[in-house]
């Protein structure tokens, strides 16, 4: 499934990576540890968090993680943003928890 | 949903149970690893799904009301985890499933989050 | 002393006048119809592991079927295809849902019965059934839970209040915090929670309290070698003055924004500093009030009305 797809369907805002949608999303990963994210998340996950700090992309970067999810409506840190941004890496917003929106994504089939 | 639904979906191993409460009806879930973010929105008698294991997890459950948190990502606290949990009457799982699978699990079978939950 | 105590009864005797059927009797009952066969009988006793089935017939209690009818009706030379209505015990004892316990206890010796089906005084209609067992596990929860409240009852100190006479009272606690210890992190909020609790204050007054009061303490645990969480106790109003030496905060705007943190990596991944202490304390408590200055130290002062006040 395309990001543009879990978009559309889970309604959520696009901040960052509005120009690479098109990229494949092979599951979905969800946690608000960085060193955990690190260390269990797989390439083209698409990563739920809480968290808005900037080394959030850092990590996304370093594990090839295809997008990530911010939930409960939070706005990421300015530094966040610009790195994301420097990145290419798609940054999203819901403003439904963790639960409700892995639960969302494992309904339409991201494992 | 019954307490013993949700340790089945989740392949959940007991680590405290208190009194026998596996019939406990359990009405929503969330699922974060920021004790904070927690304490922030969880409603009282929600699950908590957390891939913290520290004794903070049982003093935020204790404090906001939770009485059954779930470990996932097979992660284990510590004795002193567990024992204070027994002081303070809070059910303890583990599960080896990822926070994301765990929340799906459930999610799929029916139990709601604690933000689809209307405020009272 | 002794005789006194022989004479007076037993808690277990005191809840057998207490309790009453339908509070521990089995309401999911399994049932059959008279044109059943012993077969059915057979197979609902192996699989639901019960002793015994009421046999109904439209809506009406035709006789009860049990363990000991089975065997004789194969002792006697009976197939599994017999109907239940020729095997079953017709005359069935009942009780009624609103019977006290007492009432049943010697009727199990009496009558040598294991169970009785359990039905309402007006619609005679079954709504229930009860064994020894039942028996037994109610009164056990009952103990259990008497217990308990006997034990907070005990304890309470909510009197207190109107025991000392003045115009204005209020209790102090006070609690020391150890910074950068967080095995007992939490501890000491714990305590003033129990304190709370044996003093009656209503639980969604006690849950603000408690988790505003968490978050001081896991900020002076996080950032300062020592401070101290001082709760004064009105009975109108908790107010909360969380102090610690040092290193203070030079932003304390800045600070109070959602999700802006100062903490170290090490601390994020203990699932604190994620910039949601602060506001969490702001949104629990009534009033907050925080000063700091750079090296010299914090202090954060919050209040929460107690909801009594508001009825």
């Amino acid at each position: 499934m395309k990001i543009r797809d879990i978009v559309k369907k889970l309604g959520l805002k696009v901040i960052s990576g509005e120009e690479f949608l098109e990229r494949e999303v092979t599951g979905g990963y969800a946690g608000d540890l960085l060193s955990d994210v690190l260390a269990n998340s797989k390439k083209g996950n698409m990563w739920v968090t809480l968290q808005i700090h900037q080394n959030i992309i850092a990590v996304a970067i370093s594990k090839e993680l295809s997008g990530i999810i911010i939930v409960n409506g939070r706005k990421p840190e300015e530094g966040t943003l610009k790195k994301a941004k420097e990145e290419k890496m798609p940054v999203m917003i819901s403003n439904l928890l963790t639960y409700e929106v892995a639960g969302r994504l494992y309904e339409i089939g991201i494992r | 949903m019954k307490l013993n639904q949700i340790i089945q979906i989740l392949d959940a191993e007991i680590l405290c149970n208190v009194k026998d409460e596996s019939n406990v009806n359990i009405t929503m879930a969330c699922g974060a690893d920021l004790m904070s973010d927690v304490l922030a929105f969880i409603k009282s008698e929600a699950l908590l799904l957390t891939g913290l294991t520290t004794p903070q997890v049982v003093y935020t459950a204790e404090n906001s009301g939770v009485n059954v948190v779930c470990f996932v990502r097979g992660k284990k606290p510590s004795r002193e985890t567990v024992d204070l949990a027994k002081e303070k009457k809070i059910v303890l799982l583990a599960t080896k499933s990822p926070m994301f699978e765990s929340c799906g699990k459930l999610s799929k079978n029916g139990l709601i989050g604690c933000s689809e939950v209307s405020k009272q | 002393m002794k005789t006194k105590d022989h004479k007076k009864p037993s808690k277990i005797q005191e809840l057998t006048y207490e309790l009453k059927v339908e509070q521990v009797m089995c309401k999911n009952v399994t049932t059959l119809k008279p044109d059943n066969t012993m077969n059915d009988v057979r197979r609902i006793l192996r699989n639901k592991k019960i002793s015994g089935i009421p046999v109904i017939d439209d809506d009406r209690l035709v006789g009860i079927v049990s363990i000991e009818d089975f065997l004789i009706c194969l002792l006697e030379g009976g197939g599994i295809n017999e109907k239940v209505e020729n095997k079953m015990t017709k005359n069935v004892v009942t009780v009624y849902s609103d019977d006290h316990i007492v009432q049943l206890v010697g009727k199990f010796d009496r009558d040598g019965y294991g169970r009785f089906p359990v039905v309402d005084r007006d619609t005679k209609k079954l709504v229930g059934i009860i064994t020894k067992g039942d028996i037994i596990e109610g009164l056990l929860k009952k103990l259990e839970i008497d217990y308990h409240e006997e034990e907070i009852h005990t304890y309470r100190a909510s009197h207190i209040f109107e025991d000392v006479i003045s115009d204005n009272s209020i209790l102090i606690f006070k609690y020391r915090i150890k910074g950068g210890d967080f095995k007992t992190a939490g501890e000491q909020t714990s305590k003033l929670r129990k304190n709370l609790l044996r003093l009656g204050f209503l639980p969604e007054t006690i849950r603000r309290v408690a988790i505003a009061a968490f978050e001081a303490e896991m900020n002076i645990v996080i950032y300062t070698p020592e401070g101290e969480l001082v709760a004064k106790i009105h009975p109108e109003k908790v107010t909360i003055n969380a102090i610690d030496s040092g290193p203070g905060i030079p932003d304390v705007k800045k600070a109070m924004r959602q999700g802006y943190s100062t903490a170290p990596d090490w601390v994020r991944e203990l699932g604190f500093g994620a910039g949601m202490g602060l506001p969490n304390i702001k949104n629990y408590s009534d009033e907050m009030t925080l000063e700091s200055k750079v090296n010299e130290g914090t202090n954060l002062n919050f209040v929460i009305y107690t909801k009594k006040n508001e009825d």
